[in-house]
């Protein structure tokens, strides 16, 4: 019988091609940065925010959110170029196309390691906002389970940035292009309105813009898990378009 | 069963009003070495890249080993072996890196890398940086990854581009004894076309697309001498050939 390797181990072997490219270092900065912006907002101004009433963790986000977000998704946009210029430069992806993979095994493998790789700041972030919660507002504890449900949307609503950056990547030979394409996006979409909030509901599901957006803003439970779907069901969609890509590319290629 | 592994039938490839590949009916032998012949731009590669799936043919179809495109596109894969135009790999990981990761894709057992480095003379060379080697080290990084497992079908455009005369002379050797040594059929295209001519049992002339002449070095001198060419080696033969084509192709103009 024919043995071809399980979609679940690509992303491990995509990893060995991130050797000595800077990727995960890329990320660790990039997180440890963005986890200093609460610990040094607070550190300078600790009596503005010590003083409003409220869950910390909702204070914190308020004041840092927005840098803290905008540099998540400038390390995606950074990954996802990486990750297709080691596979443009020396044409290792005409080789990998001429493999025995399925056509989006490369992309998902791909997906895997980017999304994975933006839980490292996500991570950092969260043991900082932990860190400044006790550090700054000891008299009111408990939010723990604040943080960590808060996180876990903002990675969520992380999904869609991430494969639609993958996918302008792949499409892109020249990473200055994708990577150029990525920037301005970041700064077009943090430049949108999102103070009405039906503006910002649309907003949130807009890749790019989407991370920015924050738990505690939400109505309720369901609100938040409804956005919390229909992130994940447009990953999904754009995982099919680069499949059709692939198919379109195949035609002119 | 047929004797020809792999055999096209019509198989065209056009872009907008050009067309690439016209109408092309390949039929090669199993445990054969077949030389791919055509001045620049004649369609060699378009077919061997359409054999590989990397690009849609418009029309037509192709079988491989009694596999038909694209059904059956990953069994077909598992079974080549490929190295198109350049030398593709990953810069950022040493030779024996690049091989491993085509190891772990193609489920091959550990001793295959080794066995390749050892096969194209590379196995000094094997912790150095892809990136950081020659031209002629880099292209047999490329066969390398064609001969990874020895697939039944090896597809190579212009192997021995890039490298020194010595290179050349082993690479001609190394193609020759292929079918004897592991049971492969060899697809090779070439401009050096005395080369081919020590390499090849059977031939495929192809010029602007269309194939002008295929079999063996005996029936392209009966049919040279039919038409009055000159038969004396194949690259007079070829140019004669050639040149008929192309004042034919004027006159249809």
């Amino acid at each position: 019988m024919t043995a071809y390797i399980s979609p679940f181990c690509m992303p491990f072997l995509e990893m060995r091609k991130m050797k000595r490219t800077g990727f995960c270092q890329a990320f660790l900065g990039g997180g440890a940065l963005a986890a200093l912006v609460p610990v040094v907002n607070m550190a300078l101004r600790a009596e503005t925010f010590t003083s409003q009433p409220g869950s910390p963790f909702q204070i914190l986000m308020e004041a840092n959110w927005q840098l803290m977000a905008q540099l998540n998704i400038f390390l995606l946009v950074c990954g996802a170029c990486l990750l297709y210029h080691t596979e443009y430069a020396d044409n290792g992806l005409q080789k990998a196309r001429s493999l025995p993979l399925g056509s989006s095994g490369l992309f998902l493998g791909k997906l895997g390691i980017l999304l994975s790789a933006g839980l490292i700041p996500l991570c950092l972030e969260t043991a900082s906002l932990t860190l400044c919660c006790m550090r700054w507002f000891p008299d009111r504890p408990g939010e723990s389970l604040r943080i960590l449900t808060g996180m876990a949307f903002a990675f969520a609503m992380l999904l869609p940035t991430g494969a639609a950056m993958l996918l302008l990547s792949s499409m892109c030979r020249n990473m200055w292009i994708s990577l150029g394409a990525g920037v301005i996006l970041v700064f077009f979409a943090s430049m949108l309105p999102a103070s009405s909030s039906s503006v910002s509901d649309v907003l949130a599901l807009v890749p790019f813009c989407g991370p920015y957006r924050m738990l505690h803003e939400l109505p309720g439970r369901e609100a938040a898990l409804w956005t919390v779907c229909l992130c994940l069901g447009e990953s999904v969609l754009l995982c099919a378009a680069e499949r059709v890509y692939q198919s379109i590319r195949r035609c002119f290629a | 069963m047929s004797a020809n592994i792999i055999e096209t039938e019509n198989l065209t490839k056009s872009y907008g009003n050009f067309t690439a590949v016209s109408n092309l009916s390949l039929h090669i032998k199993k445990g054969s070495v077949y030389g791919f012949l055509g001045p620049n731009g004649a369609g060699k590669s378009t077919t061997m890249k359409m054999l590989l799936g990397l690009t849609k043919p418009s029309s037509g179809s192709f079988h491989i080993n009694g596999r038909t495109y694209p059904k059956d596109r990953l069994a077909i894969l598992r079974d080549m072996g490929s190295f198109i135009e350049a030398p593709a790999f990953y810069g950022n990981l040493t030779g024996e890196e690049n091989l491993e990761i085509l190891r772990r894709i193609l489920q091959l057992p550990k001793s295959a890398v080794e066995d390749a480095l050892e096969i194209v003379g590379l196995t000094e060379h094997r912790k150095r940086l892809a990136k950081k080697y020659s031209l002629g080290m880099k292209q047999r990084l490329g066969l390398a990854g064609a001969l990874l497992g020895h697939p039944p079908i090896l597809i190579l455009d212009e192997p021995t581009n890039g490298l020194d005369p010595i290179g050349i002379h082993e690479i001609r050797t190394l193609v020759r004894s292929l079918p004897e040594k592991y049971d492969c059929t060899v697809l090779v295209s070439s401009h050096l076309l005395p080369e081919v001519e020590l390499m090849a049992d059977d031939f495929g002339i192809l010029n602007h697309g269309r194939l002008l002449f295929e079999g063996t070095m005996a029936a392209l001198k009966r049919t040279a001498d039919a038409a009055g060419l000159p038969t004396h080696d194949l690259e007079e033969t070829f140019l004669a050939m050639i040149d008929i084509d192309n004042r034919n192709r004027g006159e249809r103009r």
